[in-house]
């Protein structure tokens, strides 16, 4: 990447104290031990939805004839059988359900964060940078859309458009960006007053050359925290609407999808349905929860 | 503070307006029709179908009509599935057991909320401050969806104390009150706690503590009311994902709210009744915000109006 002037103008300020502001984010971040607790939770459900599948002795579409019909006997989590957390009312296995489930719900919320994050801190640089009647327009529409019911619109969408899993991945993205528009509006407004800005629009460099080379560089910081805590409101999400059967579709599950099987089961005594799923829902949410708090911590430069 | 109100009031109705035709023209470019089925209809009847419903007219007279009804008479128009049903019969129906346990919940989730952070912003460092951050953690991935099937397990399966879903009467209420409330009395009571260890840092406080008041009457009189700002800018966005919540609840609860319709019309493509919820939320929505801006410029005097 190109070193902005401000970065180097940075860079000179930190030999004399000799550490980077990267590196002390970094530091701020290692010491802090809930963050850290974040990372190794979510580093195993990453590892689990990664590798999980080289574990599990049964697909995740294959039937076990053997506990067909008799579930609540035979299908409760056991080594011998396999089924490491048993298996769901069909006979699937949950263990290979619940690494493809872990699987779809991670990219969700990946997905969603990165189009929640491009549009919005586009949308916010280009409000904050022309500024005057442009931005107040921009900024006005915002308030509107903040008004909007999202899971409502979404779960319209949804259904006319035939519950297709690129229209939840987008989706969730497209009603998550407002928050992240004023956050990055607020932080062009400062930054496109500093000389470099001043600099490089002397030069004649074009107004979307200069939000994207000097201005976005700048405010990888904060955009890095609010996408962390974007990721989990994501998955939230779309758990959310595959709990209530609108999202994703089988054969594909979600986590949501299989919390909502397993509640739905829970009255014939299968806990084992709810309990998985719900474990590693929970994991899920705790590690990205901590982390985006502990990058927070480490790179707002309101609290230093 | 009349003209504060005024411009907040100029932005929300044409917020609303906005989110009507929005939902109108969603509806109106939904690949297949209303009275698409697997059945094929005759033209005719299909003929038929489309004037009686209004579905003929040009698109400017469909929403001048729809929005027309709404705003004078309340009206969404008839339901695309139940023939003898309108739109607001439908919603009618469910609309005050939604208010019900949804006014509930807000309130157990403020009221508990509230006194848990300032509990343990007073006991800062206590035992009773790292069990409320606990629970405040804790609670936070407990959204309602994950919360329902826990107590249905434990109190309905385990225990047999509470009823598993229904309205019929105060019993039925506990747990949905439960599941919706749970994971914003969580953020109230962490936001609370957070702003109220600033508010007891600072000045006003400390001369308040210093010309010898009751420390009772210091953090009631003194503290609550500044530490309270960042929890009312929260309620705004705490009140839509509540209502957001109660289709949760009223689908694994049965409880009959307006969720249910939502759902029920999602899985019958009743665009008529889909729409009609969808609006009705955002006005709530909208008109809640308007409470919430007109609230905190009331209790913070350095706004501008």
């Amino acid at each position: 990447m190109v070193m902005t002037s401000e970065q180097r103008v940075g860079a000179t300020e930190i030999a004399a104290k000799g550490r980077s502001p990267w590196a002390d984010a970094r530091r701020r971040f290692f010491r802090n031990k809930a963050a850290l607790m974040g990372l190794v939770i979510l580093g195993f459900v990453v590892a689990f939805a990664l590798f999980g599948n080289s574990l599990a002795q049964w697909s995740n579409e294959e039937l076990d004839y053997n506990v067909m019909g008799q579930i609540v006997e035979l299908g409760g989590p056991s080594i011998e059988s396999g089924h490491y957390f048993g298996t769901d009312d069909l006979g699937r296995d949950l263990y290979a359900r619940t690494v493809q489930g872990t699987q779809i719900s991670l990219a969700v919320g990946l997905v969603g964060a990165l189009i929640a994050c491009v549009v919005g801190t586009l949308y916010g640089a280009v409000a904050g940078y022309f500024g005057g009647r442009t931005d107040s327009i921009m900024m006005r529409l915002v308030d509107i859309f903040m008004a909007v019911p999202y899971m409502f619109v979404l779960i319209l969408l949804l259904v006319m458009y035939g519950r297709s899993i690129t229209i939840l991945f987008a989706g969730v993205g497209l009603i998550s960006w407002m928050e992240m528009a004023r956050i990055v509006r607020g932080q062009t407004l400062t930054i496109k007053g500093r000389e470099f800005v001043e600099a490089a629009r002397a030069t004649g460099v074009s107004a979307p050359v200069i939000i994207l080379r000097h201005i976005v560089p700048n405010l990888l910081g904060v955009i890095a925290v609010y996408a962390t805590l974007l990721v989990p409101l994501m998955i939230l999400t779309e758990s959310f609407i595959s709990f209530l059967g609108l999202g994703v579709q089988e054969p594909l599950t979600s986590l949501g999808a299989l919390i909502s099987e397993g509640a739905g089961t829970i009255a014939y005594g299968t806990t084992w349905q709810l309990g998985f799923p719900l474990l590693f829902f929970c994991l899920t949410l705790f590690g990205l929860f901590f982390i985006g708090d502990g990058l927070r911590d480490a790179l707002d430069p309101k609290d230093r | 503070m009349l003209s504060y109100i005024l411009k907040r009031l100029a932005i929300a109705i044409p917020t609303l307006l906005l989110l009507i035709v929005i939902s109108f023209l969603l509806m109106h470019s939904a690949p297949g029709g209303p009275f698409t089925s697997e059945r094929e209809l005759p033209p005719q009847v299909l003929a038929n179908l489309n004037a009686k419903y209004g579905l003929d007219d040009p698109l400017w007279k469909q929403i001048t009509t729809y929005v027309w009804g709404i705003v004078t008479e309340f009206d969404f128009g008839p339901s695309f599935v139940y023939k003898d049903r309108s739109v607001n019969e439908i919603i009618a129906q469910g609309f005050p057991i939604t208010l019900t346990y949804g006014l509930l919940s807000f309130a157990v989730a403020v009221i508990v909320g509230v006194s848990l952070g300032v509990a343990a912003a007073v006991r800062h460092n206590s035992a009773l401050d790292y069990a409320a951050v606990g629970v405040s953690i804790g609670a936070q991935v407990l959204p309602n969806f994950v919360m329902a099937p826990i107590l249905v397990l434990v109190f309905t399966l385990w225990l047999g104390w509470l009823p598993g879903g229904g309205w019929q009467g105060p019993e039925y209420w506990i747990m949905p009150v439960i599941a919706l409330s749970t994971s914003f009395m969580a953020s109230i009571a962490r936001i609370t706690r957070s702003s109220m260890l600033e508010v007891l840092t600072s000045n006003h406080i400390r001369t308040a503590r210093a010309k010898g008041l009751p420390e009772r009457r210091v953090i009631l009189r003194h503290a609550l009311k500044p530490a309270m700002l960042p929890v009312i800018s929260y309620l705004g966005p705490a009140f839509v994902a509540m209502i957001t919540g109660s289709v949760v609840v009223d689908i694994y609860f049965s409880t009959g709210g307006i969720g249910k319709a939502f759902v029920d019309s999602a899985l019958n493509r009743d665009y008529a009744v889909m729409m009609g919820v969808t609006i009705l939320v955002g006005a709530l929505t909208i008109f809640f915000n308007l409470v919430v801006d007109i609230l905190y410029g009331w209790i913070d005097p350095k706004i501008r109006y």
